[in-house]
């Protein structure tokens, strides 16, 4: 466990001095500033509680492609809660209607069987049209700005790090360390301190609860007894049955954990991303979500990644299109990583085909002097696919994943 | 020595069939005690019994001399039993130490005491000689491997009786020998095991004590010091069971297959799959093909199906077939019974009258012009299942319902149904009851005399003497020797099949 932390620290740290050297190449001061840092973890934190909700789920044996809709409910209830009863109980609501929306999910997959992606689906269609029609119910004129808006939600507090990120502790007014390093300007280090800056400072209260699911999870999952047997519904039911595990419960609370925390993240958008529930506001999270958990191969710290990466992406392209264009030549550098790696391991047409993709890129960063704003938008999207599709490594999905179990019902 | 468990006349039976009639066996402490019985004979019922998946109609459970009424599995393992499946029951992403603790994790806090139950799991595979790594993935580990965390699972949960249900059936004999060094390790112990197979080398070897069950009923209990594995086999097959045999010569003149230097090379060009086999089978004729498993067998009847490239030269009827496809030759008239029926000829999750179809989906009676003709597929599944006694409800019911000798009866009536020229018959009656098995030797003795020619595979050595004309011994891919199954022995057939002789 030790060991793999600083394997981490290590690569992270070597990330870190990557893109200060593109920074100095490219002059894009935004790749390592304070606010992109800060903006990537804001937009990384939806993705994180999807994939840890699509986690759950999908280590207790069902496929979860609901998370979208689940989200949907949890967003729609914490800017509706939350606007009349304060965002602490928005956010409580929020995870109870992801929870609600997972509990018919779970008995649709689980008591009669159904497949799981077609309930799933069924789930995200009913829950983008059920929140709009109760919004329409309710919609009054007044603080509404529309039937798809909720009004404002009070924000929920934020704070930082004390003496290293600033913030007020009692009266205290800490110093900010990182801060002034980061405007130091001197390489590498006032990047790395910016970084830290960002992902340490004017946290939300929110952002940090998400940010420990992450270790929580790893515990609840790999440490107790409920989390062995969670994943023993996944992967052999019969044998956990066998072995007098309550397969179905199992499976229950796996669905329900699931819809709460994709709730959590829905609730996250309405009421610390934005300030209000607002239609279309979860955009495909939840199946971003599910593409951070298949990236990080069915486990927290991959999941984590996974969202970081997208988070970074999306935050450059909303803060500073010159930056996404530096991130092509990040890009490149990743690749021809893999190259190397592909190339130790033997694996020689993929390398060339790596090869390829790297060398059209560095031609088309060396081209093109500022991207097209189209495909700026498109950003994080095309990075996770590129991403995704060339490091792709040995996917190994709960071996029972999706099969509807019955109990009794021996092979 | 005290009696660990003893069971008393117990009977049970399902909707159509009595599955056991009235079995008795008592089981002492520290003894390694075999059931033996046939397929079907019901020894799985009684262990299912024992365990608590099932419940008697009537009859006596008895453990270390008290009563019990076990509702479910868990009360077994309460009263200290223990079953290791068949079937491993194990998740293979898991380690074996999470496999072995699933289910009774012991606590520390809120977390699992990972190291306690290593501590615990290491000292006990070492005190019963199945040493293990308990940190490694159970997918990678072997067969026999797997084996030893079932029964370490079994153990943990503090079994002093052990069910072992058929436990060779899936292991090559180096893992056997282990096996049967860790029953003695158990049995030294004082533990209780009762150990349920077909194979009577083995449980002379490994037994102190054996019951014998067939149709559902205990015919006797020996020591297996007493007895001989050829008595042994009397005991189980009994008088009143059906034997195979045939009747007179139905010969007739004109040769339905001929093989002529028919051979089978690797991909890696070692030694051939099959090498030079030449042989004629006329009309009327049963060849059976003598051979311990993989020495060529099912390559020989994949070549004369034409479901794999060989060399050398198969005629049918006179004509070479050497450049038809396996639809061509079904058209012609050879029909297939395959040895692995779930997997080779049937759709298990698809009703009968879909897997009717299967092999004749290109004419009459199922075709009708380009669209399936539902009627007469309707009225010839259920005609085959009458003709074939194929117990179940109807044409829509699935596959997978029936037992595994309906299934075959099914088959062999599908096969039966365009009277083929040529059936080459693979384990036909492998794993099916003794009532289906007299049923399909019944159809094949009738068709032989109407002048079907039969190649006919098994590894039943009784039912090979029985129903052939002709016996031909594979070995390694080579057929070594011809025999008059009239003039042959079991024995003899056996060291032959093993190039002893």
């Amino acid at each position: 466990m030790k060991i793999k932390a600083l394997k981490f620290l290590r690569y992270a740290t070597i990330l870190v001095f990557v893109l200060a050297v593109i920074r100095q190449i490219t002059g894009a001061s935004d790749l390592t500033s304070v606010g992109t840092a800060s903006a990537a973890l804001l937009l990384s934190v939806p993705i994180v509680l999807a994939g840890l909700g699509g986690l759950f789920s999908e280590r207790s044996g069902v496929v979860n492609i609901g998370l979208e809709g689940m989200m949907v409910m949890g967003a729609w209830a914490g800017g509706m809660i939350g606007y009349k009863h304060g965002p602490w109980l928005g956010l409580l609501a929020a995870i109870i209607f992801g929870a609600v929306g997972a509990l018919v999910h779970a008995i649709a997959t689980i008591t009669f069987g159904v497949d799981h992606v077609v309930s799933g689906v069924a789930i995200n269609i009913i829950a983008m049209g059920l929140v709009r029609y109760l919004s329409t119910i309710l919609y009054k004129s007044g603080a509404w700005k529309g039937p798809s808006q909720s009004p404002d939600v009070d924000s929920i507090g934020t704070n930082s790090l004390p003496v290293l990120s600033g913030g007020d502790y009692f009266g205290w007014k800490s110093p900010d360390l990182l801060n002034s390093l980061a405007e130091k300007h001197w390489f590498f280090i006032s990047d790395l301190a910016s970084i830290l800056r960002g992902i340490t400072g004017d946290l939300s209260y929110v952002t940090v609860l998400a940010i420990a699911m992450v270790p929580l999870s790893l515990f609840v999952l790999w440490k107790t007894a409920f989390g062995l047997r969670l994943r023993s519904a996944g992967e052999a039911p019969i044998a956990a049955e066998s072995l007098g595990v309550n397969v179905y419960a199992m499976k229950y609370a796996g669905v329900l954990i699931s819809g709460g925390l994709a709730g959590l993240g829905g609730g996250f958008l309405a009421i610390v991303a934005a300030n209000h529930y607002q239609e279309n506001q979860i955009a495909g999270r939840g199946y971003i979500g599910l593409a951070a958990l298949l990236f990080g191969n069915y486990r927290p710290g991959g999941i984590l990644m996974g969202a970081g990466l997208f988070g970074f992406a999306d935050a450059l392209q909303l803060r500073d299109s010159a930056s996404v264009h530096a991130l092509i030549l990040l890009i490149v550098v990743v690749l021809a990583v893999l190259i190397i790696r592909d190339i130790r391991k033997g694996k020689i047409v993929k390398a060339a085909l790596t090869f390829a993709f790297a060398g059209l890129s560095l031609w088309y960063f060396m081209a093109v002097k500022e991207l097209p704003g189209q495909l700026v938008t498109m950003t994080p999207y095309i990075a996770t696919l590129l991403i995704m599709s060339l490091a792709s490594q040995r996917l190994r999905m709960p071996a029972a994943d999706g099969i509807p179990y019955r109990r009794g019902g021996l092979r | 020595m005290s009696v660990a468990v003893e069971l008393r006349h117990i009977s049970k039976r399902f909707p159509g069939v009595i599955a056991n009639k009235d079995v008795s066996m008592s089981v002492e402490t520290g003894t390694v005690h075999a059931l033996v019985g046939e397929n079907g004979a019901g020894k799985s019922t009684v262990m299912k019994i024992l365990y608590g998946m099932q419940r008697p109609d009537s009859g006596e459970i008895l453990v270390n001399g008290t009563t019990v009424h076990f509702k479910n599995p868990n009360d077994a393992i309460e009263a200290s039993i223990g079953m290791v499946h068949q079937h491993f029951m194990l998740a293979d992403n898991f380690t074996v130490l999470e496999n072995v603790i699933l289910g009774s994790e012991p606590q520390h806090g809120i977390t699992i005491d990972f190291a306690a139950a290593r501590t615990k799991v290491v000292e006990m595979a070492a005190q019963y000689g199945l040493e293990i790594d308990p940190d490694v993935l159970v997918e990678e580990l072997g067969v026999g491997q797997r084996q030893r965390v079932e029964i370490l699972k079994v153990l943990y949960r503090g079994a002093r009786i052990l069910i072992f249900d058929e436990p060779t059936a899936v292991l090559v004999p180096q893992e056997v020998d282990d096996l049967f060094n860790a029953l003695k390790g158990l049995r030294a112990q004082g533990m209780a095991i009762i150990f349920i197979s077909h194979k009577l080398d083995e449980v002379l070897r490994v037994a102190d004590d054996v019951t014998v069950v067939r149709a559902g009923s205990t015919v006797a209990e020996v020591k297996s010091k007493d007895v001989t594995a050829r008595q042994l086999a009397e005991l189980m097959v009994g008088s009143e069971l059906p034997q195979p045999s045939t009747h007179g010569d139905t010969r007739r003149p004109e040769i339905t297959l001929a093989l002529k230097d028919v051979s089978i090379s690797t991909k890696s060009g070692s030694r051939d799959l099959i090498s030079h086999v030449t042989f004629n089978l006329h009309a009327g004729e049963v060849v059976g093909i003598a051979g311990v498993e993989g020495n060529g067998q099912a390559e020989l009847v994949e070549a004369i199906m034409g479901l794999r490239d060989y060399t050398g030269e198969i005629e049918f009827s006179g004509a070479n077939i050497n450049d038809l496809s396996v639809a061509h030759r079904r058209d012609l008239g050879i029909g297939l019974i395959p040895e692995d029926r779930q997997r080779q000829a049937m759709m298990m999750e698809s009703p009968l009258w879909e897997n009717r179809i299967l092999g004749h989906q290109r004419g009459k009676p199922v075709m009708n012009g380009f669209v399936l003709d539902m009627k007469t597929i309707m009225t010839d599944t259920k005609s085959i299942m009458e003709e074939f006694d194929v117990r179940a409800p109807g044409p829509q019911t699935l596959a997978a319902a029936l037992s595994g000798g309906n299934q075959q009866k099914f088959i062999v009536g599908r096969e039966m149904s365009k009277a083929p020229s040529l059936l080459v018959a693979s384990h036909p009656t492998r794993g099916v009851d003794v009532g289906a098995q007299g049923a399909i030797w019944e159809e094949l003795r009738r068709a032989r005399e109407k002048g079907m020619a039969i190649v006919l595979i098994s590894a039943d050595l009784e039912e090979l003497i029985g129903m052939s004309d002709r016996l031909l011994v594979m070995l390694r891919g080579v057929i070594t020797a011809e025999l008059d199954p009239a003039k042959t022995t079991p024995d003899q057939l056996g060291s032959a099949m093993t190039g002893a002789a």
